[in-house]
């Protein structure tokens, strides 16, 4: 499955995130083109301004990939941006846009088809969203 | 110094305190008109044009005309600097757009009702001084400490130091400035009208999803081999706040971070501004929006619950009620003869009652803070009520509450709207 010309965003985390991204490329896995990943520190440093930025400039989908819950590098990080990226689906919800557009997952470092698994379900949700006509633009 | 002030749609309420502009010590003399419908402008040059009220793209034509004759434009109020609260009606397609997707070099003064202190110093130096953040200045100190739960009702006199937030009652003073409204003073949590950030909404946003914290939500994880994707459960933290949009964005929905929404319209801007909305925040909202109709607006809401639910109000707080909506009626009066005076007098009649011009202080049940003048609070304190769905209807409103309190229908009747300032 292939988003061609299409561009999600996936901002991971440097710990857990980047890690299964990481192992997936040692071990040679293919993910989708359309995925551009954004590296950052924490999950918990990614908010709706983040998000609202990367999606008003061109993003068609954005995909939060932190550590697994009780797992963070930090404190809680990942909790926390779970917790925001629920306000904004309920909000895109109100609003009448599909809330497939935006999306918190957890990936473990040692497995690398976590991550790849994160990257072909946000595609499908987007590929999904748009079918129904709920595109964000 | 020539100056017009021309008034688009919504309400009259900040229309109506440029009257106070006349008598403001300025440097130079002010030669004002007031302009009621902007369409029939005859165009001349002046110095500033002042816009209060919310504009859609119908309006276009009007405003280019207004900013191509005058040296200066100023925003006037949250309804032309970012849709204010009938942007509301943009989650149901309603195209309200801020003063400066027409025109990019004016001024704003931002605040809900507009500061007429502010106007002048904008007039004068250019810009407004720069305010201090509302938390700086409110009585409540915060803590940010993590919230295990979120509450929709609090009594405010069981604890008067903590900030609202810190007692899970969701208030965007975060992300504002310091203001002479001050609904944070009289009970009601502040939503944002005079924003000290951009994007104010979002940021309230996440950060209140941070404050969430301590909620405790279901983190198993799910399904073999693939990765968890809790974000799409409905839990406690999405049940705590059931109006993402009218407590986050109350005054900043249409200012053009999000595309128009595409729920169903009901037919009518203020129809759609309420629907959606909670029961608890409807007084809160209907203050705002009545401009100088506001009193009987929300008192008709509140007594339309009160009689269907039961809730007892005592005499005093009747009293108080009926005092409110004849100095309303003075406020009128005052407005179409042009009578400073009385203006001022019954102003600070409404203030001294309802707290603020947008009603703070008036609640289900009776007031939420004691009234100057009026010593046994008991007699007419607020009352924390239980939600009870069902169809309300008063003597110009008619609304459906389901059962977590959120207004799934809401009629004005037409005649109503009708009347001059609506």
């Amino acid at each position: 499955m292939e988003a061609k010309g299409r561009n999600i965003i996936a901002f991971m985390c440097n710990e857990c995130g980047q890690g299964a991204a990481r192992t997936a490329g040692v071990a040679r896995m293919a993910y989708d083109p359309a995925i551009k990943i954004v590296r950052v520190q924490c999950s918990g440093q990614v908010g709706p301004i983040q998000i609202m930025d990367a999606l008003s400039h061109g993003a068609d989908a954005v995909a939060v990939i932190g550590c697994c819950f009780g797992a963070c590098h930090f404190f809680n990080g990942n909790f926390l941006s779970m917790h925001r990226i629920k306000l904004m689906k309920k909000l895109f919800k109100e609003m009448g846009y599909s809330d497939q557009f935006i999306n918190h997952y957890t990936a473990r470092a040692a497995e690398g088809e976590t991550a790849v698994g994160d990257f072909e379900d946000v595609v499908e949700r987007l590929e999904k969203a748009q079918k129904q006509g709920g595109t964000f633009q | 110094m020539k100056i017009s002030i021309f008034q688009f749609g919504g309400c009259n309420k900040c229309f109506g305190q440029t009257i106070l502009l006349k008598e403001m010590n300025t440097k130079e003399n002010m030669d004002i008109e007031w302009v009621q419908e902007p369409k029939q402008w005859k165009s001349q040059k002046i110095d500033y044009a002042i816009i209060t009220g919310y504009l859609t793209a119908e309006n276009k034509q009007s405003i280019l005309q207004i900013v191509n004759n005058a040296k200066k434009t100023i925003g006037f109020g949250s309804c032309t600097v970012s849709g204010g609260v009938y942007g509301l009606s943009y989650q149901r397609g309603t195209l309200i757009k801020p003063l400066r997707f027409f025109s990019e070099s004016i001024m704003e003064v931002p605040a809900c009702m507009a500061e007429i202190e502010e106007l002048v110093e904008t007039i004068e130096k250019g810009q407004s001084s720069k305010k201090q953040a509302l938390c700086s200045v409110c009585t409540r100190k915060s803590t940010c400490s993590f919230l295990s739960e979120v509450v929709r009702q609090i009594d405010i006199s069981q604890d008067e130091t903590s900030c609202f937030n810190d007692l899970g009652f969701m208030c965007n003073g975060y992300v504002a400035k310091e203001c002479k409204e001050r609904c944070v003073a009289h009970g009601a949590p502040c939503r944002g009208c005079k924003p000290s950030v951009d994007r104010s909404g979002m940021r309230m946003l996440g950060m209140f999803g941070t404050l969430m914290g301590n909620i405790e939500v279901a983190t198993e994880a799910t399904g073999k081999g693939g990765t968890d994707k809790l974000a799409d459960r409905d839990d406690d933290v999405t049940k705590s706040v059931p109006d993402v949009t009218g407590n986050f964005f109350r005054f900043t929905l249409a200012d053009g971070l999000l595309p128009v929404g595409r729920i169903k319209s009901t037919g009518s801007v203020l129809s759609d501004v309420f629907t959606g909305r909670l029961i608890e925040e409807l007084p809160l909202i209907s203050g705002l929006i009545g401009g100088y109709k506001s009193v009987e607006l929300t008192l008709d809401i509140i007594q339309a619950y009160e009689t269907a639910a039961g809730i007892s109000v005592s005499e005093k707080t009747k009293q108080l009620r009926s005092e409110l909506i004849k100095t309303e009626q003075k406020i009128k009066e005052a407005l179409k003869t042009k009578n400073i005076e009385e203006y001022k007098k019954a102003e600070s009649n409404i203030r001294r009652i309802a707290g603020n011009m947008n009603l703070s202080n008036v609640f289900f049940g009776g007031f939420k803070t004691p009234v100057k003048g009026h010593e046994n609070f008991e007699e007419y304190k607020y009352s924390i009520f239980e939600i009870a769905p069902g169809q309300y209807s008063g003597k110009h409103v008619k609304y459906t509450i389901n059962e977590i309190g959120q207004v799934v229908s809401f009629e004005i009747n037409p005649d109503f709207i009708k009347m001059e300032g609506l």
